[in-house]
């Protein structure tokens, strides 16, 4: 049971910054940018290169996430200068990034378990030995920074505009606003993220490989929408944290169902079924209390605070019914 | 000071459906101009703001504003200097966001975005005070999102983001088309104080003749992708509704077929 919980956490802090950067492209932006299959296992490629190389493994893991936001780059411009559809630009890049993993690495996978990780090497700053609850500390410690951080980026001018264009294209537009480079610049970041997720996984389990990308998109998604569904999607601050739990509470469902016993190659479905059932249950009025309960021990506070006539419930409510 | 010289923009041209949408308008209008336009079906009007918004680009002559010549500016950019609100009280609002972020937004405009906290205490504050003006009791509503509002308050919204920051044009499409006409009254209220004490230079499209004589200091009327009809702050003073469809009917040699118009 342990160990569950342990994988499960590690896990799913991991992909906590892919789930963030999913939630940025696919729910704030309205973009849905399939380049995340490319960029997580180029940044796991870049990060295993440069640490053979010799680099510091805290650099290269930097390394692999900006290689990852470069590639969003390469979809944004294609998408925003070329006319590329939205799909194709994200599928373009992805495979195209699989020749560059292939020619950075030179081969198909690189093991890295006989080079110190960057978990070793941050510890090491602190004194701290390399286990597995000290991993799992590091890893709280960054991914609530960057949750930290991307919902601070959200809330400044630029932050506000990239939400618009995903909001209303036509309007932030109207109100000076280039919606390209807003586009462009959430790529970005959505892929800087998800290239760190790569960089943070290939460290964490010792190899990195071309194929290491297959199936994390509907992971990233089933991350998304399983924080949306049990926390509620009303205010954004608390979908950040959502997200980051989703991904938390999807890794460790997957760690059970292998604790349990179930073959790997029932791990897809198990997925396909979990998205699913994330998103028909709230449907379900048993449910819906339930997450009423959960939200409103959440966001009681700040709803008490709110003058208005409506309720933070019935907007969300209504939020949700829009989408 | 905004000029236009010789615009001319054909649609589906070099087919059998090529439309000449605006044919060679000449048009100049002064600082703090309030101009009303009219005009029957497919005349132009929108396609006239259009030009100048940079929603569409216009196939022969030149837009200059303030002596800049913008013909080949995108949208975005020449939107720094230009407020614009369609009929459609979705579009100039963001739904999803409150109405802080959205009035926060439209204050921005112009201006460079950056990593600056976009609702402060002190922008929150002035927020408040400019919907308080509004009537409508926004200003305790804050954080709201504001797909939570009515048409009507949706638009005044609108209003409030297009003038907020000042813009040198400000160009509405009939932006009370869409309202119930309690709705639109009110709307045309904060139209005409919002552009009165600003001092802005305005365009408004309406289909009501009414509101046509009865704002602003200036009148146009369009047929066929022409200025037919322009009609000054002293003369138009003291013109009917059906002085009007006489003069449009003399000027363009045909009937003002519009069903949508409101002659009363």
């Amino acid at each position: 049971m342990e160990s569950v919980i342990i994988s499960g956490l590690q896990q799913g802090l991991i992909y906590g910054f892919m789930a963030l950067g999913v939630l940025l492209t696919f729910e704030l932006l309205g973009f849905p940018d399939l380049s995340v299959e490319g960029t997580f296992p180029l940044g796991a490629a870049v990060t295993a290169r440069a640490v053979v190389e010799g680099v510091d493994p805290v650099l290269a893991v930097l390394m692999g996430a900006a290689a990852g936001g470069i590639a969003g780059a390469a979809t944004g411009i294609m998408h925003t200068r070329l006319n590329i559809n939205n799909i194709l630009a994200g599928i373009l890049t992805a495979t195209a990034i699989y020749t560059v993993m292939l020619r950075t690495m030179g081969r198909p996978n690189t093991p890295l378990l006989a080079y110190d990780n960057v978990f070793g090497q941050v510890l090491g700053w602190f004194g701290l030995v390399e286990s597995h609850l000290n991993t799992i500390l590091f890893l709280t410690i960054i991914v609530v920074i960057a949750r930290l951080l991307m919902g601070w980026f959200l809330s400044t001018d630029l932050g506000l505009a990239v939400r618009a264009t995903g909001s209303n294209e036509r309007m932030i537009r109207a109100l000076g606003v280039s919606t390209d480079t807003m586009k462009l610049l959430a790529l970005v970041i959505s892929n800087f993220l998800v290239g760190l997720s790569g960089a943070l996984a290939c460290q964490a389990q010792g190899f990195a490989d071309v194929g290491m990308g297959i199936g994390v998109l509907v992971a990233a998604i089933a991350s998304v929408i399983i924080g949306e569904t049990l926390f509620g999607k009303g205010r954004l601050n608390t979908v950040l944290t959502g997200v980051i739990l989703g991904s938390i509470v999807y890794r460790a469902v997957l760690a059970v169902a292998m604790q349990v016993g179930l073959p790997a190659e029932d791990f897809k479905m198990i997925t396909a079924v979990l998205v699913l059932l994330a998103l028909t249950l709230p449907n379900m009025k048993f449910l819906g209390r339930a997450r009423s309960k959960i939200s409103g021990m959440v966001k009681g506070i700040k709803r008490s605070r709110t003058k208005s006539g409506y309720s933070a419930e019935s907007i969300a409510g209504q939020s949700r019914g829009d989408r | 000071m905004i000029e236009l010289d010789g615009v001319t923009k054909y649609f589906f041209p070099g087919t059998v459906n090529e439309v000449k949408a605006l044919d060679n308008i000449n048009f100049k209008a002064q600082d703090g101009d309030f101009i009303t336009i009219i005009g029957s079906n497919g005349a132009g009007k929108s396609t006239f703001l259009k030009a100048i918004s940079g929603v569409i680009s216009v196939d022969s002559g030149s837009i200059k504003l303030e002596g800049l010549d913008m013909t080949g500016f995108p949208e975005h950019k020449r939107a720094q200097q230009i407020g614009r609100i369609d009929q459609d009280p979705m579009a100039s609002t963001a739904g999803e966001m409150t109405i802080k972020e959205n009035l926060a937004m439209a204050y921005m405009r112009g201006k460079k975005r950056r990593l600056s906290h976009a609702v402060n205490k002190k922008r929150t504050e002035n927020f408040a005070e400019v919907l308080k003006d509004l009537g409508l009791g926004l200003e305790s509503r804050l954080e709201v999102p504001v797909e939570t509002l009515s048409g009507g308050q949706r638009q005044a919204m609108a209003l409030l983001m297009a003038t907020i920051a000042r813009p040198k044009l400000l160009l509405l499409d009939e932006h009370t088309a869409a309202l119930d006409p309690k709705a639109a009254r009110l709307v045309m209220k904060i139209t005409r104080r919002l552009v009165e004490s600003h001092g802005l230079t305005t365009l408004m499209i309406t289909h009501n003749m009414e509101q046509a004589l009865k704002y602003g200091n200036r009148l146009i009327m369009m047929h066929r992708g022409k200025i037919i009809l322009d009609i000054g702050a002293e003369e138009k003073k003291d013109l009917t509704v059906s002085d009007l469809i006489d003069k449009f009917t003399a000027t363009s040699g045909s009937a003002f077929d519009d069903d949508r118009v409101l002659l009363a």
